[in-house]
């Protein structure tokens, strides 16, 4: 039983958010479709721009073609007068992470997180091998999708997967997904006919890998006493934590995720069962090694939103996870949420945050 | 080529116009003692990993990848052959991979290693491949000190030695060179895309915002003021004709990609009646000595035979600004301008 | 609410050289990252929370390098974040890895900030590989032009600035220049770059890397006890504003007047010239250290120039100013911002050495990124309470 508290002034909430339309090809700006999220979520939250005191953004040089890609971004904040504001070369869920430790400090109420991507500007194939070591790995070439593959085949020489469970993963989510209006793509797919196809990086095949999506996140947060001034429902922050594992993956068991079950821990997973998982399983074989490292058990819903099978906007999935979470917490009358994000080869670095509605007594300590 | 399209796409857009780009560079990487052994070794038909209390790291790393403590430099040669811990078949490899035809990226523990190197296994067909299976590593004939001296493993116990085997370096290894090369389509904007259009036909567009008044160029998509979108309702005509208020000679330094020579002037040009201030703009037809602030000018566009010849970096039509031979402006409200 | 004191308790930094080709990238990283365990009495395991700050990532061509360095620094098993705030990168990171500690979270941060730019070309990733690049000296060079300009001030300010800051790093065994014959003549007469900047006049381009341990109040107070004093933050802040907009101002952007008021204030300092006892500027061109001093308010408008005429910010004088040498002695990038808070960590705790300013117990340290659009500023001490309310 969680410790029966009430929420303090120290809690934070979600109080509103906006999820950009998830496409293969967008003709607008990064700073366009941040632009578009933040008054998005602003609307969303009841407020303007202006009663924001902290921005944080989530998003990549390389993934946009160019240095300072993130200075262009500044634009769409209104950042004028100037703002406490600041950026991580990391997916958004990371960004909302350093706005909640900054809103923590207690001086000021609301913060809003971004994340931000156009992976459709170029190869992804070409891109990754660069975030990997630069002397042994990135010479090879090896791309996110090889990555994947490998640590799919040793789940399946371990017998923890099969590639029909993979396959059921690819079905359910992109059924999924035709109720969600950000998703990319959806249908009704026969399991047997996707394991009829070809593989693209054994043993992965097409639809075990998520698309390539252009897309945008905002999320605004906010201290309790904002949160509940401004918002009939906030969506709390029951707990928020981020934890890495060593780079090689040559060096590291691929058939657990010993960060994400960490990260599980720290944010309070134990302390009372989630109804929906939102995660950041761009692969299919990571979703039950991710499931099995949080320990949800088989009534949790996992990915409801479609997840990023559906729409893989990089650099945005994980807070996509975060705002699909509290979605269905205010939206869809779920009590209690955890959502997932994920950076580096094989599951590296892995962030939890769970969050609460109605049912929330304070945050895990 | 990469296997990441999408079955059924919703909301997708096409886009009228792109640019492509390419951003390519060639890194020079040092390699440090540790790294600079491993290749060093390679070049010299070894695999080495490094010793950490009782385990052997492979790849070699400066520290223990558990508990980041400094290694000591007590290198240990694994193999000759090793085992295939994980693997996978790439059956369209990209322009990056280490091989042109369909092959595996593989876990390799090397026998006497305590961690799994990853590289590529030619084994023909994805019928060869086996998690398990024994591999030996196949040398290219001349090796530099880079990861792909090793030229792939090969299915069995021995390793594959060219016959045209040029040996070892004379001298450690202690650099790398790393050629990145992406290649990015950007989507033009439809604000963008009327500028550049505009600037073909010789004319500057702005875009004024209606709720602060001001405007802008070069396509902006919104305000960052009141963070909102310019559409082409908001689109004005600029003047061709301003004031020089700043300034700066540049001197130019080389690097791959660099166009200029001589000392090149910019200038900050404020057009006539507007709050626009276009910074770092071609001067022409003024020596670098004579250029200062207040000077008249106006914009000069290259005709269409000329249009041809422009160097790359060029503003599309726009070669640059002109003195006009009228009075210097010198009022010092109106000239301290940047923005 | 958290806001609890944070303390610096070590601090390590490389030998910043225009290329360090005796180590590999992550070597770079962990020789600043281990001077600084050691300066805390402290050991990787003790480690809670790893922060790691680098401008873009096209300098080395390794994107996302945090995920390469998570073991190289003691990250594997912890959380591990990076921060990219352009020039001002450095600073960010200082001000999220204290944060991690003021509220709670964690008890010790390890903060690491880099770059290893020698293997790239940073004018060729400053321009994103184009022709006619005018580099950073190019963009601020009417910025300076300007507040010559507005203020008057005589044409050897900057070059005052840059002989001051070199000898400054003669001083300073870390520091990437050791330009011993430095003067007045041999900067006027070095080679025009950006009129009207000259050649010594502007930053060189370094690799280096610097590192942060951050602890809570008791760690502080133990390693005070154990004799080895930390510096104490007493206020942290950061601003951005857009690049341009018709009517904004680059040479007194409202960011950096806004972000100094903040910090200021935080700090209980309502007199900056009195109560700061010195500051570390980030000034990679010489006529940013003026136009600093007054768009910070610590001078009134034109005062900034008449106190680098007067010796005023001379290590010597009544307000030193970059005591390390500064930017324009070192300048790895993503470094830079880390280093200006570290130098002025480093003055409170009496440990600068050869470039101490006696007595200092109050310090400033600032650095701006992009179009002088972003800043992060801090104020340490050596108590919690300098001023004795």
């Amino acid at each position: 039983m969680p410790d029966s508290h009430e929420p303090s002034s120290d809690d934070i909430a979600l109080i509103g958010w906006s999820i950009s339309p998830m496409v293969r090809n967008t003709d607008k700006t990064e700073a366009q479709l941040l632009l578009e999220v933040i008054t998005g979520a602003v609307e969303n939250a009841g407020i303007t721009r202006r009663e924001v005191d902290f921005t944080c953004a989530g998003s990549c040089d390389y993934v946009a073609g160019q240095a300072f890609s993130f200075v262009q971004n500044i634009d769409a904040i209104g950042a004028w007068p100037p703002k406490r504001d600041s950026h991580v070369e990391m997916d958004g869920a990371w960004a909302m992470y350093e706005a909640w430790i900054r809103l923590q400090l207690g001086d000021i109420d609301v913060a809003v997180a971004m994340g931000s991507g156009r992976s459709s500007t170029a190869d992804p194939a070409l891109i990754y091998p660069m975030e990997m070591d630069p002397y042994y790995l990135a010479p090879l070439g090896t791309d996110a999708a090889s990555f994947a593959a490998l640590q799919a085949q040793a789940l399946l020489d371990a017998g923890k997967v099969t590639e029909r469970q993979m396959a059921e993963v690819a079905a359910r989510c992109r059924r999924d997904a035709q109720g969600n209006p950000h998703a990319q793509v959806t249908g009704d797919f026969a399991v047997d006919d996707l394991l009829a196809e070809d593989y693209v990086r054994s043993p992965l095949r097409r639809h075990d890998l998520p698309p390539i999506t252009d897309g945008a996140v905002a999320v605004v947060i906010a201290r309790a006493d904002k949160a509940r001034e401004l918002c009939a429902n906030p969506v709390w922050i029951a707990g928020f934590a981020h934890y890495s594992e060593l780079h090689y993956p040559g060096m590291r068991s691929l058939t657990s995720s010993p960060s994400t079950t960490l990260a599980g821990k720290a944010a309070g997973l134990e302390e009372a069962p989630v109804e929906v998982a939102e995660l950041q399983s761009a692969f299919t074989h990571e979703e039950p090694l991710l499931v099995e490292a949080l320990g949800l058990g088989a009534d949790v819903a996992v990915n409801p939103s479609g997840g990023p099978l559906a729409a893989n906007p990089i650099m945005a999935t994980g807070l996509v996870r975060i705002a699909e979470a509290a979605s269905a917490i205010r939206d869809r009358g779920k009590h209690r949420a955890l959502a997932h994000s994920t950076s580096g080869p094989c599951l590296q670095q892995n962030l939890v945050c769970v969050l609460e509605g109605q049912t929330f007594k304070g945050a895990a300590k | 080529m990469s296997g990441h399209q999408s079955v059924v796409l919703r909301g997708e857009i096409r886009v009228a116009e792109a640019v492509q780009s390419t951003i390519q560079f060639p890194y020079k990487r040092s390699l440090g003692p540790v790294v600079g052994a491993f290749m060093t070794a390679l070049t010299d038909r070894r695999i080495i990993g490094i010793r950490s209390g009782d385990r052997v790291i492979v790849p070699p790393l400066e520290w223990d990848p558990d508990t980041a403590e400094e290694l000591a430099h007590d290198f240990v040669d694994v193999g000759p052959a090793g085992t295939v811990e994980s693997w996978t078949w790439v059956a369209s490899p990209t322009v990056q991979h280490p091989l042109d035809r369909p092959f595996a990226f593989a876990l390799v523990r090397m026998d006497g290693a305590d961690t799994a190197l990853l590289h590529a296994v030619d084994a023909g067909s994805i019928d060869a491949m086996s998690t398990g299976m024994r591999v030996a590593p196949k040398w290219r004939a001349q090796r530099t000190g880079h990861i792909t001296d090793l030229e792939a493993f090969v299915p069995g116990e021995e390793p594959v030695v060219p016959a045209d085997d040029a040996g070892p370096v004379a001298e450690p290894v202690t650099m790398m060179d790393y050629n990145a090369s992406i290649t990015y389509t950007l989507p033009v904007t439809p604000n963008a895309a009327r500028a550049e259009k505009a600037n073909e036909e010789g004319r500057f567009l702005g875009l004024k915002c209606p709720v602060c008044g001001r405007t802008y160029t070069g396509g902006k998509g919104y305000c960052p003021v009141d963070a909102i979108e310019l559409r082409s309702e908001h689109e004005v005509d600029l003047p061709q004709h301003g004031t020089i208020t700043n300034y700066t000679i540049i001197t130019p330094v080389q690097y791959p990609g660099q166009t200029e020579t001589e000392p090149f002037a910019r200038v900050h040009v404020w057009l006539d009646g507007t709050d626009v201030v276009l910074g770092y703009q071609p001067l022409l037809e003024t020596p670098n000595a004579d250029v200062h602030i207040g000077i008249r000018v106006s914009a000069v566009w290259a005709s269409d035979a000329e249009l041809a010849d422009l160097a790359s970096n060029a503003e599309g039509r726009l070669l640059g600004w002109m003195p006009t031979g009228e009075p210097d402006l010198t009022d010092p409200d109106l000239v301290d301008r940047i923005q | 609410m958290s806001h609890q004191p944070c303390a610096i308790v070590g601090i390590g930094q490389t030998h910043h050289k225009k290329a360090r080709r005796d180590v590999s990238y992550a070597g770079l990283a962990r020789e600043a990252a281990l001077r600084a365990l050691d300066d805390a009495h402290m050991t990787w395991s003790d480690i809670d929370a790893v922060v790691v700050g680098k401008a873009p990532d096209l300098f080395e061509g390794v994107m996302k390098p945090e995920l390469y360095l998570t073991d190289a620094l003691g990250a594997a098993g912890k959380p591990m974040f990076r921060v990219h705030t352009a020039g001002s990168v450095g600073g960010t990171t200082g001000i999220v890895a204290s944060h991690h500690v003021e509220t709670g979270r964690h008890q010790r941060v390890l903060a690491v900030a880099l770059e290893k730019q020698s293997e790239g070309n940073a004018q060729f990733a400053l321009g994103s590989g184009r022709g006619a690049s005018i580099g950073a000296g190019g963009a601020f060079a009417p910025y300076m032009r300007l507040y010559m300009k507005r203020t008057g001030a005589p044409d050897d300010i900057g070059p005052l600035v840059a002989v001051k800051d070199r000898r400054n790093a003669l001083k300073n065994p870390y520091a990437h220049l050791q330009l011993k014959d430095i003067s007045l003549e041999t900067v006027k007469a070095s080679p025009m770059m950006w009129d009207p900047v000259r050649f010594l006049e502007s930053c060189p381009s370094s690799d280096g890397a610097c590192a942060v341990v951050f602890t809570d109040e008791a760690g502080g107070k133990a390693a005070a006890a154990d004799g080895r004093p930390p510096a104490w933050i007493l206020g942290s802040a950061v601003r951005s504003e857009p690049s341009s907009f018709p009517g904004r101002d680059p040479v007194r952007p409202q960011g950096a007047v806004d972000c100094a008021a903040d910090v200021f204030a935080q700090a209980g300092i309502t007199n900056p010239l009195e109560q700061l006892d010195c500051a570390e500027l980030y000034v990679p061109f010489s006529w940013y250290e003026p136009m600093w001093l007054e768009a910070h308010d610590i001078a009134a408008p034109t005062e900034g120039w008449k106190m680098v005429e007067r010796g005023d910010t001379a290590l010597d004088g009544s307000f030193p100013v970059n005591m390390s040498g500064g930017v324009l002695s070192s300048n790895p990038i993503g470094a830079s911002g880390l280093l200006r808070f570290a130098e002025a960590a480093l003055q409170v705790r009496g440990m600068a050495g050869e470039h101490q300013v006696d007595g200092a117990s109050v310090a400033l340290a600032q650095a701006y990124g992009a179009s002088a659009q972003y800043f992060s500023m801090w104020v340490v001490a050596s108590s919690l309470d300098p001023f004795g309310a």
